[in-house]
């Protein structure tokens, strides 16, 4: 018994320091953004300063969720998300320290938390892409336009447990008003005949077959198709940019240094390189956003930041309002 | 004021004895496997203890808004599949088992490799073959013309597919199991009688096969309750699916225990059913027996066989499987192969190595128990030990986390926590195949062991374990399989910075990087293809 008692103690730290990745000396990012998004700039990073960077990749809500049961156990020193409201909601449950303000304040003030618990790193636009070929969506110029009944059929969205058509939606019910959401989001399930696309990818692909006409993503999906296809015949509409438009949607990517990180040191180099021209640069051009630092042009392909309207929703109010975007979404039944 | 608190500690003590005389009567055996269900059920406790949290009037709001939609989409579903499945799964194993055929021995791998594909990759495979520009696309324009729309997998139709591909093989295994051993004297005796082929296939056969049956669809259905990557893929809403939208849309963790418990409870429900119709089933079989001879096919059946064990093959494994290859050639000549890729592999083998040999392990005293002593509590045990299977993992990893975190905080931070969770939630896996050998251990030769002088360490070793290995070898390889493919638990409680191939899998599918998820998808069934050898060997030696 005796016997059997060591081995299964020798036997457990034995499993135990199978898998500790050498973990001790290196920086680790909870990551809810794409792999190959975030691969160039660590390691450009690395090369610069000698710190290691691990990443740990899952949905945003996924580590979220384990950041607060992992309390001071996490071995999270960064935590790196897609949208706003992840990032508020991280801030709203005490997971983040807030970063000092120098090392932030380059970035606008509506791009990061009020505290500077989180800070954002590069913008996305809510737009339209639409069929070159067809007639009928020469006109098309608001998200709105998606529920009008001419389009029965003829529309391509993703489905409603996607995080960007939350985000959007929830901008829409502040910068229009709920009940205006209420109608739209009728009119798309209308319309989309309850066929819909659990990929953005698959929203483009569909508009530039000419299998529909007109589709809501998020803008770098539209250059994404066009890399691969560039005689693809599709056009971006920026929607919502007359006088009494509410402008576009607009979401974040940004990043917030864990509450029980004991790398803090660490942990801000990396954001000070996030945050610097260079480090700016490389984190929005891999994929075609816009730097979050104002000054710092955005890839020569999309349509400059002060070309449009964007409607005026604080990004805080991702979090505040989603549960209401998301009940209205139930409510109705969307796909 | 020292007489009451004498008392009181006299009180206590005589507690303290009556726990040890019970534990003391339990036996060794009782002892451990109550150790391991109460380990088995820490995730539950974690869950209760959450939906404790939620007012009555939010249950009334869950039960009113979610639950009759959550219930008739889950069970329809289950029956669905499940009938697919059997379809599936006895027609295939009546043909390879009563027919002699060439080609029988690959007929019964391709009939068994489907396994090896997770059910996110079927899924997520079958949706991109039947693109406009997909190859189930094209050739359904280029049949029907473009008129006819595609059909799509976004419906219960799909799903239904989708995961009747994926599970039959689970029927298909243990109806061929039960067939190779069923005994041919019941059946001439019918047939003598006058009855026709058809009438001694419901009324003789059927009925013999029905414990087989039962196992296996208990196996599907537990399958579908706990899927996640086909429903989540396809949008179809079951309660696994609205558990995780719970916690990750709104971080309602509350409703989200509260829906558990109610999967929890539903699943309880259908495997004391299921216990019910087998237990009023048993046939033993006599030693002499003789069993039936696969009769020689003609040629005209040979091709009418091979059409239909083909078409089966054709969709549940060689045409996702030409879809990898094709993928994965192309991202190997644009060399995004390196080492990193084979770290994944490396670290997918290791958990599912790890996790299936402890849950064997594991397994073993709740299983041997059960199939010892038939009390009310060897009945509990074995019951409660199969919940963690339908627990959804995210919910599973964080009850997991936080029981380590508050309690063992020391073994936080490595591969224990997600070997825990594997464990918990594979446990009824192991422990059911390893009671379905164990029933053919006849308690006579246990005596006989005894009686010849074998203490009990060494009649296990020498008698019982010897006996009952080939169902042990099923057991850890059905572990081994679904660790390999466990996506949701291991996405939350892997060490940081150590990927899996599913992991990878859905890493690269997420950001539609199918050129990368494929040499995943594909490396994990060539790593489950060693696990898959060791079951049809084990399965060919008992048979001879």
């Amino acid at each position: 018994m005796k016997f059997f008692s060591r081995l299964s103690v020798v036997l457990l730290l034995l499993i135990q320091s199978m898998a500790a990745v050498a973990a001790n000396d290196a920086l680790v990012i909870y990551s809810g953004r794409s792999d190959k998004f975030v691969k160039p700039v660590i390691k450009t990073f690395t090369e610069k300063t000698g710190i290691k960077v691990i990443l740990h990749s899952a949905k945003s809500t996924a580590l979220l969720n384990k950041l607060r049961v992992e309390g001071d156990r996490t071995e999270a020193d960064l935590f790196l998300s897609n949208d706003a409201g992840s990032l508020q909601a991280g801030t709203e449950q005490n997971l983040f320290q807030p970063i000092p303000d120098e090392l932030v304040s380059v970035i606008d003030q509506n791009l990061r938390a009020k505290d500077n618990t989180w800070v954002g790193l590069s913008a996305r636009a809510r737009v339209l892409v639409v069929n070159t070929n067809k007639k009928n969506v020469q006109d098309v110029d608001s998200v709105f336009d998606l529920a009008d009944p001419r389009f029965k059929g003829r529309i391509a969205v993703t489905h409603s447990g996607n995080g960007s058509f939350i985000a959007g939606a929830t901008v829409y019910m502040r910068a229009a008003d709920k009940y205006r959401v209420q109608r739209w989001l009728k009119g798309l399930k209308e319309n989309s005949g309850g066929k819909v696309f659990n990929k953005h990818s698959k929203v483009v692909k569909a508009v530039a077959s000419g299998k529909k006409d007109v589709g809501l993503i998020n803008h770098y999906y539209f250059y994404r198709h066009l890399v691969k296809y560039p005689n693809a015949p599709i056009r971006l509409v920026l929607p919502d940019q007359d006088d009494k438009g509410m402008g576009i949607a607009w979401n974040v990517a940004g990043i917030a240094v864990s509450k029980h990180s004991k790398k803090r040191a660490q942990a801000e180099k990396l954001i000070a390189f996030l945050v610097s021209e260079q480090g700016q640069k490389m984190f929005a051009e891999t994929n075609r956003e816009y730097p979050a630092r104002t000054g710092v042009p955005a890839h020569s392909d999309i349509p400059p930041l002060n070309s449009y309207k964007t409607a005026n929703v604080p990004m805080i109010d991702l979090f505040k309002y989603r549960s209401d975007t998301i009940e209205l979404i139930e409510k109705l039944g969307m796909p | 004021m020292s007489t009451p608190l004498a008392s009181h500690a006299g009180t206590e003590l005589n507690i303290m004895q009556r726990l040890l005389n019970n534990i003391r009567q339990l036996g060794s055996l009782g002892f451990f496997s109550v150790l391991v269900v109460l380990i088995a059920i820490i995730p539950l406790l974690f869950i209760i203890q959450n939906s404790l949290q939620l007012s009555a009037e939010k249950w009334l709001g869950l039960w009113s808004a979610r639950l009759p939609e959550l219930l008739w989409n889950t069970l329809s579903l289950a029956t669905l599949v499940a009938l697919g499945c059997l379809f599936l799964g006895v027609s295939s194993a009546w043909l390879i088992t009563r027919r002699d055929f060439k080609g029988k021995k690959l007929a019964t791998w391709l009939m068994v490799l489907p396994l090896a594909i997770p059910t996110y990759v079927f899924a997520h495979i079958y949706t991109v073959m039947l693109d406009s520009d997909g190859w189930l696309g094209q050739a359904w324009t280029n049949v029907f013309g473009s008129q006819v729309a595609i059909p799509d997998l976004y419906n219960i139709g799909g799903v239904t597919l989708v995961l009747s591909l994926a599970g039959f093989s689970y029927v298909f295994l243990l109806v061929k199991g039960a067939m190779l051993h069923s005994n041919r004297t019941l059946e001439e005796a019918a047939r003598i009688q006058g009855a026709s082929p058809a009438r001694v296939f419901w009324r003789i056969n059927l009925p013999l096969l029905r414990p087989a049956i039962a196992a296996s669809l208990a196996l599907v259905v537990l399958h579908v309750l706990s899927d996640f990557g086909a429903v989540s893929m396809l949008r179809y809403q079951t309660f696994t699916l609205s558990i995780y939208m719970q916690m990750s849309g709104r971080f309602d963790y509350q409703a989200a225990a509260g829906l558990s418990l109610v999967l929890v409870l539903l699943s309880l429900t259908f495997l004391v059913v299921e216990r019910f119709f087998r237990k009023r089933q048993r046939y033993y079989s006599s030693a002499q027996s003789s069993l039936i001879q696969p009769s020689q096919a003609s040629a005209w059946q040979q091709v009418l066989i091979w059409s239909w064990l083909g078409i089966i093959a054709l969709f549940a494994f060689i045409l996702p499987l030409a879809w990898m290859i094709s993928w994965s050639w192309a991202s190997w000549t644009e060399a995004l192969i390196g080492a990193e890729f084979w770290g994944y592999v490396k670290n997918s083998m290791t958990v599912a190595f790890l996790a299936a040999t402890l849950a064997l392990v594991c397994a073993f005293p709740v299983a041997f128990y059960h199939s010892r002593k038939h009390s009310v509590l060897s009945n509990s045990l074995f019951n409660l030990s199969t919940v963690g299977f339908v627990i959804p993992g995210p919910v599973i990893a964080l009850g997991v986390i936080t029981f380590l975190t508050t309690q063992l905080p020391l073994l936080y931070g490595g591969l224990i926590a997600l070997l825990f969770a594997l464990i918990v939630r594979f446990l009824p896996l192991a422990s059911q195949a390893q009671e379905a050998a164990m029933q053919q251990l006849t308690p006579s030769i246990e005596q006989a062991g005894r009686i010849l002088g074998a203490g009990p360490i060494e009649n296990l070793r020498r008698v019982i374990l010897p006996m009952i290995s080939g169902g042990m070898a099923s057991a850890w390889v059905l572990v081994f399989i679904d660790v390999m493919k466990e996506l949701p638990a291991t996405l939350i409680l892997r060490p940081t910075g150590f990927d899996t191939l599913p992991v990878r899998i859905w890493i690269e599918a997420s950001e539609e990087m199918l050129e990368l998820a494929a040499p995943a998808a594909l490396m994990l069934v060539v790593g489950t293809l060693p696990a898959i050898w060791l079951m049809m060997r084990s399965d060919a030696r008992a048979n001879n």
